[in-house]
């Protein structure tokens, strides 16, 4: 369980870094953020006496959701104002 | 309270013209009468002070003036001012002869375009010779010697729009820089034997020193120079193209008798061979000038011509040593001279006058003239008075001068006075004869080209000044005495006037040229040797001489500039261009290299930093996440 965990966190890191879609790099990271769960849940399922590491996940799945809603909102009002996605053509700012 | 008195007049008189050249230099040109009348009043002043000082302290004690003027080193220079009974009387002769000047330039000069200058320049030249009759000090002297020239540069090309007279003021002031060389050198000289320039100590020092001779002769030359003597007497007739005042001051006061003056005042230290030189200088410059007077043609140049003879008279006496009398000669030729020319100049004014709208002839020529006896009385009398005086007639001051010279000759009595009173005698002789050619030349006899003239006297303010000068001419200027010269400026007792028979002898001498010269010019005028005309073509000979000496050192001086300087110059440049080529190869190379080496490598390291942000966001996690797997493994180890 904890190699796929360490596999869907590299997988999220790559898609973070190589993808240039900003619903992309939020779909990788959801990916990552999903693999810590599954450490948490690994975690707890080999040493805990209480299961903190299950309530922590919880609390990460509801963390993720919220941030998911907002960095979706974000991008969609991204998108409607400069008619992309890619957070590297937004631009407005470079010297 | 004597003293301070004593100063304020010395400068008094020596300033006033300098202040009349200042003023004159600041009015407007138009304002003519202001002109004038400054001019004349600061030349009034300045003679009526000279005049104060010279019947005041006339053989009393007197204080030389010091000034401190500069110091080089330990070697202080003064401006000291002296005052002896000799530079008492040329004060005075100076700033009473350029007054006239100035008075009768009012009516002569009348209606000139730069009567300003003119007149700027008038008191300037009296200034500068005041200033040689009183300094002191040698180097002092010597720059107003050269002021003298200068000015006097400027007076003879006055008329600028005759290109002869712009010739004649160069010629003048080139031959007597000629003579001035000499003099500077002499100057170093004398710096070398007496180690200052202070006249009262040089002449105080009694040693003669091996380089006397030569120091002397070298002062000479400045002598020769501005008194006119052989072989540098040609410019003076040439300085006759000046306006006739000028010429009547150069003659009588200001410049040809700085050089008199100036041997008098160094007689000291003149060595015997260099008074030997000075006498036969005298001698020959005498001669040639009293031949050259009797074949001209020219009022002014026979003028000219006998102030040469006149000149070389003083020069000979001071040579044989008779001083005084030499300095009587100069103050009585001052004023008869400066007659002379004033009443020559008041004949031409009247026949410039008179031809104008009639046909045109020279003025200035004396076989024009004829007649005038009559038509112009004042300028005959004055004429008369002079010319006598010049020739040395008895109850005139002049025949008290010459006899002055002559007796002081007759005590000498060796071989070579012997010579130099033959040939003052035969001078005499000649003075006497062309004097009177001109007289009958232009006041008697028939009018030649000017008889249907109008002739009219020019207005008073001319005539008053010849008058007075024509008055100054007669005996009383000299001593109450008409036959004995021993008056109020020759006290010396060496001078015998007691031998009568010379007097007698010489008055039988002037009396028979006289006669000579009535029947030589009055029957038949007009024959003259053109040998005699030309001065013995030493002009010519001077010019010629100078002309291939300079031409062909000139050419030597252009081949060796040519083939050696040019070439060394060449050389000098083309080496510069080579090492020039040099330094900019190794300057383009190495300086610029190391330069743009450093700058280059910079912008390399700028380029590296700078490619750390992008602006890509996945390269920032890239790297971030790069950064926090090295914290990683570097915390794990």
């Amino acid at each position: 369980m904890l190699y796929l965990a360490a596999f869907l966190f590299s997988i999220g890191i790559i898609i973070v870094m190589v993808k240039r879609n900003a619903i992309m790099v939020l779909l990788g990271i959801e990916l990552m953020l999903n693999a810590s769960n599954l450490n948490f849940v690994a975690f707890n399922q080999q040493h805990g006496q209480q299961s903190d590491g299950h309530i922590f996940a919880l609390f990460v799945i509801i963390v993720a959701v919220c941030e998911a809603a907002v960095g979706l909102a974000i991008v969609l009002r991204v998108y409607k104002y400069y008619n992309t996605s890619v957070p590297d053509e937004i631009a407005d700012l470079k010297g | 309270m004597e003293k301070k008195l004593f100063d304020a007049l010395v400068f008094l008189t020596l300033l006033a013209p300098l202040v009349s050249f200042f003023t004159l230099c600041c009015l407007p040109r138009n304002y003519i009468k202001i002109i004038l009348s400054a001019s004349i009043f600061l030349m009034l002043i300045s003679t009526l002070s000279a005049l104060v000082l010279l019947f005041n302290f006339w053989n009393g004690a007197i204080i030389p003036i010091h000034l401190n003027w500069f110091s080089i080193g330990t070697n202080s220079f003064t401006a000291d001012l002296a005052l002896s009974n000799r530079s008492l009387v040329m004060l005075a002769l100076v700033a009473f002869i350029s007054l006239l000047v100035h008075v009768f330039s009012i009516g002569y000069m009348g209606g000139d375009r730069d009567l300003k200058r003119y007149f700027a320049m008038l008191g300037f030249f009296t200034f500068c010779m005041q200033g040689i009759v009183l300094s002191d000090n040698l180097l002092l002297l010597f720059m107003f010697w050269e002021l003298v020239g200068f000015s006097s540069y400027l007076l003879i090309g006055h008329r600028t729009i005759r290109p002869e007279a712009g010739r004649a003021a160069k010629k003048a002031f080139l031959l007597n820089r000629i003579g001035d060389a000499g003099f500077m050198v002499g100057l170093m000289m004398i710096w070398a034997i007496y180690e200052t320039f202070s006249l009262t100590q040089i002449l105080s020092t009694s040693t003669v020193h091996p380089w006397q001779t030569a120091a002397s002769l070298c002062i000479f030359c400045g002598v020769i120079g501005k008194s006119a003597q052989f072989p540098l007497f040609t410019w003076l007739p040439d300085a006759m193209e000046g306006p006739t005042p000028v010429s009547a001051l150069i003659h009588a006061a200001t410049m040809v008798a700085a050089g008199v003056y100036l041997l008098v005042r160094l007689f000291h230290i003149f060595t015997e061979d260099a008074l030997l030189v000075v006498a036969v200088t005298g001698m020959i410059t005498t001669l040639i000038g009293a031949m050259a007077a009797l074949s001209q043609h020219d009022i002014k140049k026979i003028l000219a011509y006998s102030t040469i003879s006149q000149l070389g008279l003083m020069v000979l006496a001071i040579g044989m040593g008779i001083l005084d009398a030499a300095l009587l000669h100069l103050f009585t030729h001052a004023f008869f001279k400066a007659c002379l020319f004033l009443s020559a100049g008041l004949v031409t004014h009247s026949l410039h006058k008179a031809q104008k709208g009639q046909q045109h002839f020279d003025v200035q020529d004396i076989r024009n003239m004829g007649g005038l006896r009559k038509k112009m009385p004042t300028a005959f009398i004055a004429f008369l008075l002079s010319g006598a005086s010049l020739a040395g007639i008895p109850f005139f001051s002049g025949f008290l001068s010459k006899e002055a010279i002559l007796i002081a000759l007759y005590m000498h009595n060796n071989i070579l006075s012997w010579l130099m009173l033959v040939v003052i005698v035969s001078v005499s002789f000649l003075t006497v004869l062309y004097t009177f050619r001109m007289i009958w030349f232009i006041f008697f006899g028939e009018g030649r080209v000017i008889k249907p003239l109008k002739i009219e006297e020019p207005s008073w303010i001319m005539r008053l000044p010849v008058l007075i000068l024509a008055f100054c001419s007669l005996w009383f200027l000299v001593s109450r005495n008409p036959f004995d010269f021993k008056g109020w400026m020759l006290t010396n007792e060496n001078h015998h006037s007691d031998l009568l028979w010379i007097t007698f002898i010489s008055i039988l001498w002037i009396v028979a040229a006289v006669l000579v010269s009535w029947y030589a010019f009055r029957k038949n005028p007009f024959k003259t040797h053109h040998i005699l005309r030309k001065s013995f073509y030493i002009d010519e000979g001077l010019t010629a001489f100078f002309g291939t000496v300079t031409r062909i050192s000139s050419r030597t001086t252009a081949f060796i500039d040519r083939s050696w300087i040019d070439k060394t110059i060449h050389g000098l440049v083309y080496a510069q261009v080579v090492v020039a080529h040099f330094t900019g190869w190794i300057d383009h190379v190495f300086v610029d290299g190391t330069v743009n080496g450093v700058a280059r490598l910079a912008g390399l390291g700028g380029k590296i930093t700078r490619s750390f942000q992008g602006g890509n966001i996945q390269l920032y996690i890239f790297w971030a996440l790069f950064a926090i797997i090295i914290f990683i493994i570097w915390t794990l180890n």
